[in-house]
Order: structure tokens, then sequence, then C-alpha cells
């Protein structure tokens, strides 16, 4: 794994889809209006006559990205999280995720990583795909893995919602990581505390367990790219270690990874203490800058610690992070 | 003004001297709210400035209703309010800026109207909701909904248009902004829309196809808006993005326009001589 700052990779996914989708003739890419926002204008300079303007009109864009899926295509469909998941439920529910058919559906800039104010920020986009039948949920961690996961996803046989922050992406494992469907990813094992992230949360996360471990606790991380279906085992063997579990979303704490631990703990009776840090059950607003919203909504490095710290029931304040959120490029709402 | 008050809050107040005039001050405004940033939603303040002016023109105060449907637009209604004295002028320098209420895509907290939404080609149904609700109250109240031409992709637009048909809901008035724009590039090369006017009529609307920059003609149209009582009419508003601010460079891409410090200044010039000549 690299350190922190961590270099950063423009694109990634755009590219990935590209090389892909040279070598697979039966991909279809469709945007909702957001070519660019979603990086395939790459797919679209290079595979203009596999692309496919569907407009602001994302409730027809599923139904026919289902219809597209039923004759041998495989629709990778573009748009921000919010309108992929809660604008056009229905259709993605009875159009695609009901007869599991292999579409992909790549959800765009979660959370509060979207400036545009509650419209915009898909803060229970995992929530609503966790809770369909046969949805694929994922949720991956850096540049590397979004690489490897768009071939990665490209032959299950459901559909997949695919949730990713655009543009400038960190890169925080090296190129020999493999990313897993099925497995979680263990970080580092830890028996007071064990933090659980997934998403663009990932490089928050590790500073927070390297400001824990200065401070004397001994801290396991483990990465869910994959969060429906979760790989209970990996959960569980990293919880049963440890004293207690903090789970980091850039989500609701309702409905999404938080959640998802949370029942496998309860389900198996594991005695670990739980804390979900991510978005507290409120409507983030509209900003100027990332990092604002990150402090305001619970998401800083800082958050993380503090939580943690209080499950370790150690003397003291908690110990202060040094480095803040890392919010590079720009940040705008479209 | 209260950040919770809408237009149509009994006791609200202004005067409108001059529409033109009002228009080139909501640029002015939008160029001074945007600037700070760098970039933003400058083109919906240019297309729809006349439009915007228009119905602070017609509105009666404390009574009829504004929906801004897009509420990336809403930094028209915005601008017009502070030239109005219904927003603090400090108000233009919190546009977007992070823990304020006056933010870039409208939202409930947004002042002024009284609806506007980021997710799409909603306005509409609330402009229904309201006019049926005056309805059942008894109410004349009249609802000015500003639609964007981009909504026209979305089915939703379409559900409100008929119902408000089939009810005759003749105090909905929409203005839709018709200015060939949206992220991907111009509407007409990703779906086609024309003939706009005649899919509202044959929706059973009303609908005038007119220049969306021609103030005296969408006086008219809303004056005949105004006497048409048995059913909804459209102002099919044909305008564009980059429309009255002539130091845009030639390539601005009209739905988020980048506004560095250098061109801002040339705007302000601009649109601050351009007031001169309105006698304003």
């Amino acid at each position: 794994m690299f350190e922190p700052p961590f270099p950063t990779v423009l694109k990634p996914y755009g590219r990935a889809l590209v090389e892909l989708a040279a070598a697979r003739p039966e991909i279809l890419c469709l945007s909702g209006d957001l070519t660019k926002q979603c990086e395939v204008d790459l797919f679209q300079e290079r595979f203009p006559e596999r692309f496919i303007h569907a407009g602001m009109a994302e409730a027809n864009m599923m139904s026919m990205a289902g219809a597209l899926a039923r004759q041998g295509f495989r629709p990778y469909v573009h748009t921000f999280g919010v309108f992929a998941t809660r604008r056009p439920l229905d259709q993605v529910v009875n159009a695609i995720a009901y007869p599991a058919l292999p579409v992909r559906l790549i959800g765009f800039m979660p959370g509060v990583s979207s400036p545009g104010g509650p419209s915009h920020q898909a803060i229970e986009d995992v929530a609503l795909m966790r809770a369909l039948p046969n949805m694929t949920v994922v949720d991956v961690g850096d540049s590397e893995e979004i690489a490897q996961v768009v071939p990665a996803i490209a032959d299950l046989p459901g559909p997949v919602y695919l949730r990713l922050k655009r543009g400038e992406i960190p890169t925080v494992f090296e190129p020999a990581h493999r990313l897993s469907l099925s497995s979680v990813h263990t970080v580092a094992e830890g028996g007071d505390v064990l933090l659980v992230t997934s998403g663009m949360m990932l490089p928050v996360t590790l500073q927070a367990a390297a400001t824990l471990r200065e401070a004397g606790a001994d801290v396991g991380v483990v990465h869910v790219p994959v969060i429906k279906p979760l790989d209970r085992a990996g959960v569980l063997g990293a919880a049963r270690r440890a004293a207690a579990v903090v789970t980091v979303e850039n989500h609701s704490i309702i409905g999404g990874l938080g959640s998802a631990v949370a029942e496998v703990l309860a389900e198996e009776g594991v005695a670990a203490r739980l804390r979900r840090v991510g978005i507290a059950d409120t409507f983030a607003e509209g900003a100027k800058s990332g990092p604002y919203l990150f402090e305001k909504y619970g998401l800083s490095t800082q958050h993380v610690v503090d939580a943690a710290w209080a499950l370790l029931g150690r003397p003291g304040r908690p110990p202060k992070s040094r480095t803040q959120q890392a919010d590079s490029g720009e940040y705008a709402p479209v | 003004m209260d950040l919770s008050s809408r237009i149509s809050d009994p006791g609200t107040r202004w005067v409108v001297d001059d529409v033109a005039s009002l228009a080139t001050r909501i640029r002015l405004g939008a160029v001074q709210m945007v600037a700070p940033q760098g970039f933003g939603y400058l083109g919906q303040a240019l297309s729809a400035a006349e439009q915007v002016a228009s119905v602070f023109g017609h509105a009666r105060p404390g009574l009829d209703r504004l929906v801004c449907s897009p509420g990336h637009y809403i930094v028209a209604p915005f601008a017009a309010a502070v030239q109005l004295g219904l927003m603090d002028e400090a108000d233009l320098g919190r546009y977007g800026q992070d823990g304020s209420p006056i933010e870039a895509i409208g939202t409930e907290k947004s002042p002024v109207v009284d609806y506007t939404c980021g997710s799409l080609a909603q306005g509409l149904s609330a402009a229904v909701g309201f006019a049926l609700g005056d309805r059942f109250h008894g109410s004349e109240a009249r609802t000015y909904a500003l639609l964007s031409d981009g909504e026209m992709q979305e089915g939703q637009l379409w559900e409100a248009a008929i119902f408000a048909a089939h009810h005759r809901l003749g105090t909905v008035t929409a203005l839709l902004d018709a200015n060939n724009s949206q992220v991907d590039g111009p509407i007409d090369t990703i779906t086609t829309l024309d003939p706009i006017a005649a899919k509202w009529e044959s929706f059973g609307w009303r609908a005038i196809d007119l220049d969306g920059h021609d103030t005296a003609a969408i006086g008219a149209a809303l004056d005949q808006a105004a006497r048409t009582t048995d059913r909804p009419t459209v102002l099919v508003c044909r305008t564009s993005t980059v429309h009255g601010l002539d130091c845009l460079p030639d390539d601005a891409d009209g739905h988020f326009i980048k506004l560095p410090p250098d061109l801002a200044a040339a705007a302000v010039a601009e649109l601050t001589e351009r007031l001169e000549h309105q006698g304003v």
C-alpha cells in the first residue's frame, strides 16, 4: 500500500471501461446527460456506435437497459448515484433486478462528494440497492480497484450497482493488489478496535487507524468493496478478534455498510460493541467545498478516531489526527 | 426578507419599474453571485433573465406563486429578489458558499420561491398541486412555473401536463426556457423536442411560441395567459444561454460557464454600462 498523501489518477473508470469494451463488443454505454461527469466521454469518442445518449430520462433509460440485456447486450448505465437509484427505483426493480438481468448501474458522486445539495447527494443509494433481491452492490476504495472492478463485474450473471467518486481518484493500493468480489480485504488485524470501511472513506479510515495506533491502540482495518453479497465470514473473523467495531461510510448510517455489518454481528452473536460513522440520518446541504461537508456531516478522520476512542474505554481525550480529509480536484455539482 | 419567506406570503411587496432593465440587473446580479467561485450557473440566468423579470413584473405580490422547477436556475430569482429588495445585497456574496442557505442548486431552504428542486422536472407537478390547492381554498392565486426545455425529456413533466389540462387549471402559467442547452450539449443533438408548442397544445394547453428575450412579447403572452381561464398556458420562450453578455468567449459552455476574475470584471463593466443606457 502507498502512504498518504496518496497519488491520484484521473478518470480511472472511464479508461477501464474503454479497455474492457475493446475486447467485448456486447458492451453498450448508456448516459443520462452526464457523459463527461461519468467519464464516458472516453467511451463515446472511442466507440460512438455503442454509445447511447438516453438524455435526462432515467426511468426510460433503465427499462431500455433491461430490454437490451435480454438481447444479449451488456448495458453499462451511467448517471449520478441519486438518478441511478432513487429516481428510477421502480424501473430498476421491475426491468432489471426482478428479471436478474446483467445490467451495470454506475452511480457517480456518492454521499457528500457532491456539493449539489440533497437532490444530488446519494446518501441512501446503497440502502436502496441492497434491499433489492439479485442486486450486487459494489463500493471500491481506490483507483487500482476501479481499474480492476470494471472487468471483474463484466461476467456476473445478475445486475450490479457500482458506486463511484468521479474524476481524480487516490491510489491507495499497489498494482499487485487483487480486488476480490467475494472476500473483504483485511488491511490490518487488531484486537482493540476494528475499523470497517468501503469506498472513498478508505483513506480517511487508514489515517484514523494510524492516529489510533500512535496512541497505543491495536487497530484492525477491513475494507469491504462488495457490500452485497457481504463476505460474512470475513467480517465475522475480523470482528471476533476485536473488542469493538467501527464502520465508516460516506452514506447514511441507515441501510448501508454499517447496517450490513450490524446485521451480521447481531445474527452471529458477536459481542463487540459497534459504532457507525456516517451521515447521521439527516439530509446534507449544498456547499462550495468537500472538506467542509465531510467535517460538518461527521466524516472526517477525527470523527473516526473519536468514535473508536469512545469504544476503547481509555482515559483521556482522543488523539488528534494529523492529516485532514484531502479532496483534490474540481468540486462542482455537474 | 426572512430567508424562509416566499413571494406569495401575505404582506410581501415589491415594485418593478422596468422589466427590461430588471433583466439586465438579473444578469449583473448573477455575474456577481457566480464570480467568487469562478464557474457556475450563469447561463441559466442569461437565458431566463427576461422571463424571470417578466414574472416579477406580472405576479401579484403576496398572492401569486413562483415555482422554479430546475433548481440550478434559482440564481435568476435570487438575483431578481436582491434587486427588488426581497433579499439582502449581501446575499449575492453568500451564494454557493460553505454554510450558506443561499445554495447554488435550489433546495427546501431556498428563499423567495414557493418551490424548487434540484432533481429535474418535478416543478410543474408542484405548480399543479399548488393550483389545485388554491382552487380548493377558493383562492384566485396564479402559479408561475419556470421550466427548462431539457426537463421535457423526463416523463414526469408530461404527467403534470396531462393532469393540469384535464382539470382545466387555468391559473397555471408555465414559462418554458427553450435554450436548447443541456449538460451533454445542444438538446436537439440528443433528443428532438420540436414542435414544442404543438406538443403542449395536443395535451390541452394554450401554447405561445415567442422570443424569450423580448420582454414586450413575454408581457403580452402573460396578459393572454391571465385571461385564459379554461386551460393552463405555456410560454415557449426561445432563448440562448449566452444572451445579453457580449464579453463571453464564443466557446462558452452555457450550462456551466467559467467566469475567471478578468472575465467577471468585463461582464460587470458591460452590464453596468447597459444599465446606464437603459436609464436606471
